[in-house]
This record gives C-alpha cells, sequence and structure tokens, in this order.
C-alpha cells in the first residue's frame, strides 16, 4: 500500500511515516499543505492519503473532496485529527466515501483494519 | 446679532408711509388722474395696519418689520413723481424705486418671518432681481426725456438725462421677457420654501407665499401684456395687482396669529411635560413648535458633550443643510440644544419660550440621559469584556491544540515506535523532546491565564519576571506591597500588555515600569522611548485593558508622541 501524510506538524509526519513504514506500508511522500497535498496526490498516485483535517491553507476536508474525484483511480482517504470525531459535532460534513481516524487512536493496526474494508 | 431698533421708529415710518399714500390716493382721486383713489385708501389702511401689527405684536421682528418698510417705501416712492411733475430729482427718485420695486418685493417674502435669507439660492435670486431692476431703468435714465410726452408723470427727465432720446421700445422688450423668467424663477423659489418647511413653520409661511405667487402670477402677464400690446387687459391685471396687494398685510396678520397660537401650544406643553415622562421631552417640544423632526440633544457638563434621551453622543451642529440649531440656556452653560428644521429659523422666540417653558423638564432629562448614557458606556465594556473573554478561550483553545497536544500526540506516536524497536536511542531521545516541549508549552500557557508567580510572591516579583524576561531592557520601581488580588490582577495585565506593545510596536531602546501608592490608588506607570502611535481604538488590547482597570472604578490613559514615546498611566483604587 503505498501512503502519502498531509498533516503540518513535521514530527508527526515523521513519527507517523516510520510507523506505517515498520508496519510495512509505503510512504511514498510528504506534504505540509493542502496545495502541495493536492500536487504530490496527482503525481504521486498513491493508495491512500492520510489527510489532516485542518491544514494551514484550507481545509482538509475540501482537499479530501478534490482528491475523490480524481478521474484515474482515485486514492482511499482517511482523515485524521487531533480532536475526536465528536468534536465536530452532528452538523458536521464529513467527505463522502473518507475514514476517519483520530490522532490519538492512530497506529499501523487501526489503519490496516479499516483500508481491509472495500 | 440683533440691531437694537427702537419701537417708534418702525410705527413712525409706516404711519408716514400710510398717510402718504392716503395723502397720495385723494389728491389722484381729485385730479381725476387714477379712478381707483378710493382703492388706494383702503390699501394705505391695510398696509398701515400690517406694518404696525408686524411691529407692536411681534417685537423680535425688527428686521423683518423693516424689510416690509423697505417695500412699501419702493412701493410709494414713484409717487415721488406724481408729486412733484417737474423736479428731476423727483423724476430720479421714481424710476430708482421703480427699479428696486421686484427685488425689494421677492426680498421682503423670501425673507418672511425671520427677516433673513439665508438660503445661497435665494441670495442669488435677489441679486440677479435688484441687478436687473436697476439695469432696466438705466436705459429711460439716460435717454428718456418725458418732457416731450404731454400726459407723462413726472413731467422731467432724470438727473442721469444725457440730452439724447431714441426709441427705448425694443430694449423694454429684452427686459420684459428678462422679468418674466425672474417671476417664474420667483414662483419656484417660493414652491421650493413652502416645500422644505416643518409644518409647524408652514402654517406661518403658507399665507404669505400664496399671495406673492398671486403677485409674481400678475406681474408677469403684465409682462406678457405689454409685449402683446394686448392693452385691453391692462386694467384688468391692475386690478389684480392691487387686489393681491391688498391681502399682503392681511396673510402677514394672519402668519403672526399662528406664532401667537403657537405660543398658547407653549402653554400646553408646561401642563404636558408635568405629565411626561424622562425619555418623552423631545416629543412633546416637537408636538408644541410644530416639527416632527426635531432632536433633542442634552448637555452634559462633566463630559463637555451632547447626547440624546437615550444617552447616545450626538453632535450639536446643523451639518446637514435645512437643519438649523437652538442653543436653550446660556451660550457658556448650555442646558440643551434644539436640532430643528431651518424654516424654524423665523420662530426661533417660539423655540426658546419652548425650551424655557421646558427647563425643569429638561433638567431632568439631562440627569436621565447622563444616566443612560452611563448605561450605554457600561453596555459596551460588558459586551467588550464578554468578547474578549471568549476571545481569549478561543486563543487557549487554538493554543492547545496547536502546541501541547501535537507534541502529546508524537509522543504517543514515538512511544508505539518505541514499543516495536526497541533500545533504538534516538527514538527515546526524540520522545524526551517532545514531552520537554509539550512541558514548556503548558507552562508558557498556564502563565498567560493566570501567572502562579502573581499569586504567590505578588506584583513585585511578577512584573520582576516580566522585566527579565522583556526583549527590551526595562527598568522596574515597586514595592513589596501586597494588594487585593483583583488589583493586583490589573496591574499585572497592564503591564504584562504595555510591556508587549513596547516589544512589539514600538521600536524602543528601553522602558521603565512604576508601581507607587497614591491617595487609595496603586498607580501603574509603564513608559518607553520609542517611536510613539499607541492607539486604544487601534487593537483590542489597550482597550481591554482600560475595560478591566475600569471594571475596578480605575481609570487608564495613554500618552504616545513619536518625540517623548508612550506612556500607559492606570490608577486603580485599592482599599489599603
Amino acid at each position: 500500500m503505498r501512503v502519502l501524510i498531509v498533516d503540518d506538524h513535521e514530527s508527526f509526519r515523521r513519527l507517523a511515516g516510520r510507523l506505517l513504514i515498520a508496519a510495512g506500508f509505503a510512504v511514498v511522500g510528504e506534504a505540509a499543505d493542502a496545495a502541495s497535498a493536492v500536487r504530490e496526490a496527482a503525481s504521486l498516485t498513491p493508495d491512500v492519503v492520510l489527510l489532516d483535517v485542518m491544514l494551514p491553507d484550507r481545509s482538509g476536508v475540501d482537499v479530501a473532496r478534490e482528491l475523490r474525484t480524481a478521474v484515474v483511480n482515485p486514492p482511499r482517504v482517511v482523515l485524521t485529527s487531533s480532536r475526536s470525531r465528536s468534536d465536530f459535532g452532528a452538523g458536521f460534513s464529513w467527505p463522502e466515501g473518507c475514514d476517519f481516524i483520530p490522532k490519538h487512536l492512530l497506529s499501523a493496526t487501526s489503519l490496516g483494519a479499516l483500508l481491509v474494508e472495500p | 446679532m440683533t440691531v437694537a431698533f427702537p419701537r417708534w421708529v418702525v410705527v413712525a415710518g409706516a404711519a408716514l408711509v400710510a398717510g402718504w399714500l392716503a395723502l397720495d390716493a385723494l389728491r389722484q382721486a381729485q385730479l381725476g388722474v387714477d379712478d381707483a383713489g378710493l382703492w388706494f385708501v383702503v390699501f394705505a389702511g391695510w398696509i398701515a395696519a400690517g406694518a404696525v401689527v408686524a411691529v407692536s405684536r411681534w417685537p423680535e421682528r425688527r428686521r423683518m418689520a423693516l424689510l416690509i418698510l423697505w417695500w412699501l417705501a419702493c412701493a410709494v416712492a414713484d409717487d415721488v413723481g406724481v408729486a412733484w411733475p417737474g423736479s428731476r430729482i423727483a423724476a430720479t427718485i421714481f424710476l430708482l424705486a421703480l427699479a428696486v420695486q421686484p427685488g425689494a418685493f421677492a426680498h421682503m417674502s423670501l425673507a418672511y418671518p425671520s427677516g433673513y435669507v439665508r438660503d445661497r439660492l435665494d441670495r442669488w435670486f435677489l441679486v440677479i432681481a435688484y441687478g436687473l431692476g436697476l439695469l432696466w431703468e438705466l436705459p429711460p435714465a439716460l435717454f428718456a426725456d418725458p418732457r416731450a410726452c404731454s400726459g407723462c408723470s413726472p413731467h422731467a427727465p432724470s438727473l442721469l438725462f444725457t440730452g439724447h432720446t431714441f426709441d427705448l421700445l425694443p430694449v423694454g422688450r429684452v427686459f420684459w421677457t428678462g422679468f418674466i423668467a425672474l417671476g417664474l424663477a420667483f414662483i419656484a423659489l417660493l414652491a421650493r420654501k413652502l416645500r422644505h418647511s416643518a409644518p409647524g413653520a408652514l402654517r406661518t409661511v403658507f399665507p404669505l407665499a400664496l399671495v406673492s405667487g398671486f403677485a409674481a402670477v400678475q406681474f408677469i402677464l403684465l409682462r406678457i401684456a405689454w409685449l402683446t400690446d394686448w392693452n385691453q387687459s391692462l386694467s384688468v391685471l391692475d386690478w389684480i395687482g392691487r387686489l393681491s396687494l391688498l391681502t399682503v398685510p392681511a396673510s402677514m396678520a394672519i402668519g403672526v396669529a399662528t406664532i401667537r397660537r403657537d405660543r398658547g401650544a407653549v402653554g400646553d406643553l408646561v401642563v404636558e411635560l408635568g405629565a411626561a415622562k424622562p425619555g418623552d421631552v423631545r416629543d412633546a417640544l416637537a408636538r408644541s413648535v410644530g416639527d416632527p423632526s426635531l432632536e433633542l440633544a442634552l448637555w452634559i457638563p462633566a463630559e463637555q458633550r451632547y447626547v440624546n434621551e437615550r444617552g447616545v453622543t450626538v453632535t450639536a451642529q446643523a451639518d446637514v443643510s435645512g437643519r438649523a440649531v437652538t442653543i436653550i440656556g446660556t451660550p457658556d452653560q448650555p442646558l440643551a440644544a434644539l436640532i430643528h428644521d431651518v424654516s424654524l429659523v423665523g420662530q426661533r422666540p417660539l423655540l426658546e419660550a419652548a425650551g424655557s417653558a421646558a427647563r425643569i423638564a429638561l433638567e431632568n432629562a439631562r440627569l436621565h440621559a447622563e444616566l443612560q448614557a452611563q448605561l450605554v458606556a457600561l453596555r459596551a465594556s460588558r459586551a467588550r469584556i464578554v468578547a474578549a473573554g471568549d476571545a481569549e478561550r478561543r486563543r487557549l483553545e487554538r493554543d492547545l491544540h496547536d502546541g501541547a497536544q501535537q507534541r502529546l500526540l508524537a509522543l504517543g506516536l514515538a512511544l508505539q515506535l518505541l514499543e516495536d524497536n526497541r533500545g533504538d536511542p534516538g527514538l527515546l531521545a526524540e520522545a524526551q523532546r517532545e514531552l520537554q516541549a509539550a512541558l514548556h508549552e503548558l507552562r508558557q500557557l498556564a502563565r498567560g491565564i493566570h501567572p502562579a508567580i502573581l499569586t504567590d510572591h505578588g506584583l513585585s516579583a511578577a512584573i520582576g519576571s516580566l522585566a527579565d524576561r522583556s526583549s527590551v531592557p526595562v527598568r522596574a520601581e515597586i514595592s513589596d506591597a501586597r494588594y487585593p488580588p483583583a488589583v493586583e490582577s490589573a496591574a499585572y495585565f497592564v503591564v504584562a500588555e504595555a510591556l508587549a506593545n513596547v516589544t512589539k510596536h514600538a521600536q524602543a531602546q528601553s522602558a521603565s515600569v512604576m508601581v507607587t501608592q497614591n491617595n487609595g490608588h496603586l498607580v501603574v506607570e509603564v513608559s518607553d522611548d520609542g517611536r510613539g502611535g499607541a492607539d486604544p481604538a487601534d487593537g483590542s488590547g489597550l482597550q481591554g485593558l482600560r475595560d478591566r482597570v475600569g471594571a475596578l472604578d480605575g481609570r487608564l490613559s495613554i500618552n504616545t508622541s513619536a518625540t517623548d514615546g508612550t506612556t500607559v498611566h492606570a490608577e486603580i483604587p485599592c482599599a489599603s
């Protein structure tokens, strides 16, 4: 599984990358903001994008929608956040076809379990 | 400034004019020159009555009375030529009177009832009216010799007569056309005056405006008749003219009567104000002077500003055209200002009478408004304090989320990795760095919320710590005394915010903090030698400090200049 990690915190990108590599994922790239995330996703065509909900330049939710509309092989998008799902409230519109893992529950096992599902 | 002018001069002038008219009419009737002698007698009686009414019942209107007399004088001066038919002086006065008559009539009509022509358009019109009149009579004065005409009166040329004569009819036609345009413009100005009048003033203005309109129509028709040689209509038009002039004094008497009646309304106002609640004084005043748009501005001496009855600051200036201001009280010690329709200027005595009648109610309204103004300020500061609290919580949430929480999440990931890669020293060191960083950020945050050093060791130690951390050298003078927690807290945040501004904006070389106790107040002063420019209205920081200090009944002032830097001065009452 080829993974692109998008997060504005450098230490999170680095450690999450190492965690996924140790579990057998191929981390093909990193991006610190929405603009470079879209660019990297287009050039690297990863299978999975691990995407922070709050990015400095745009909302990660917008980026997720954009990535999912890619014509050829849209990647699976897993949104992450330091907040839990309930913090976003019932009215929050999650992008369709995307998963969510709060950062404090992120591990190779939890990500793997999510990606096994079709 | 009002011109002190003895009333008897005006009365005597009116009597003189009226007497002259009556004598002249009788003489003309005897001579059979004019078949309308009787009309002139009636006319003279009316004019005398009108002028006397205007002066005796209307003593504040001396200027208006003088304008009326000016017009009457112009209207009768042409009889000088009839009285001394052979005199060249009389002939000159006759021509001059004819020249000035249209202007004088328009002047009186447009200035009514105040006696002043304030509108710029009206002033220009009068300049043109007087100017055109004088130009019109210039050719006859220079080139006409009535001695050649048997029935003419006066029967002498003017003093300016050159000795040459020629046919003046073509020149006359040009001027008649000009006068027709002038008449139409006058009617338009009258309509404009009526439209812009407040209902209360309209009652006074309308009768004379109506009569003036009729006179203008007659004036125009007469010139059309001259242009078209339609002489049959001349006698009819003369009659219409006399009729309309006859009604001038009557219309003024009616106008005066409405002012008398409005004075009665002031009497009603006194009764009404007795029952009025504070806040209703404006409405009662507006009703009694007949101007629904009237605004009431109450003077707050302590704050040197005007407020309305709800305590909101207002400017008592007639900055919008069409508005005027009447001050109640003296200019040095105003009680209130009435901002009203400019057409009520002619009724200033009425406004002043209403203001005087309302004096006690105004005093009450002022106290009420003062209270309201304090309430408005209090509400605004309360809203700002709540908003500042909300902003502070949002900032805390963001700081926690972006700072310590991210560090701890990274720490969690590092620990997960450590579980799988036991013995990786790089990972352990990274985990430790993240933990230290998280602790540091939490300490910073806690200090921002409330510095523990302030609670534990007091203002002197806390400000010392602020001074140590500042990137600009700070000299601090503070005693070790302790004060109530709220006072210490406010003083601390004044210093913290002021020093933060020094670092961020002032480009200062050094700063000093002085905290002293004076007269039951803790006095905090933070000054720097920077470039100045601090503005409480600019960011919320200084305004927030002002609210914080104000909540303890303290005062905060800021002096800032490009040469002397910025000084923030706070005085906080401290019961110790």
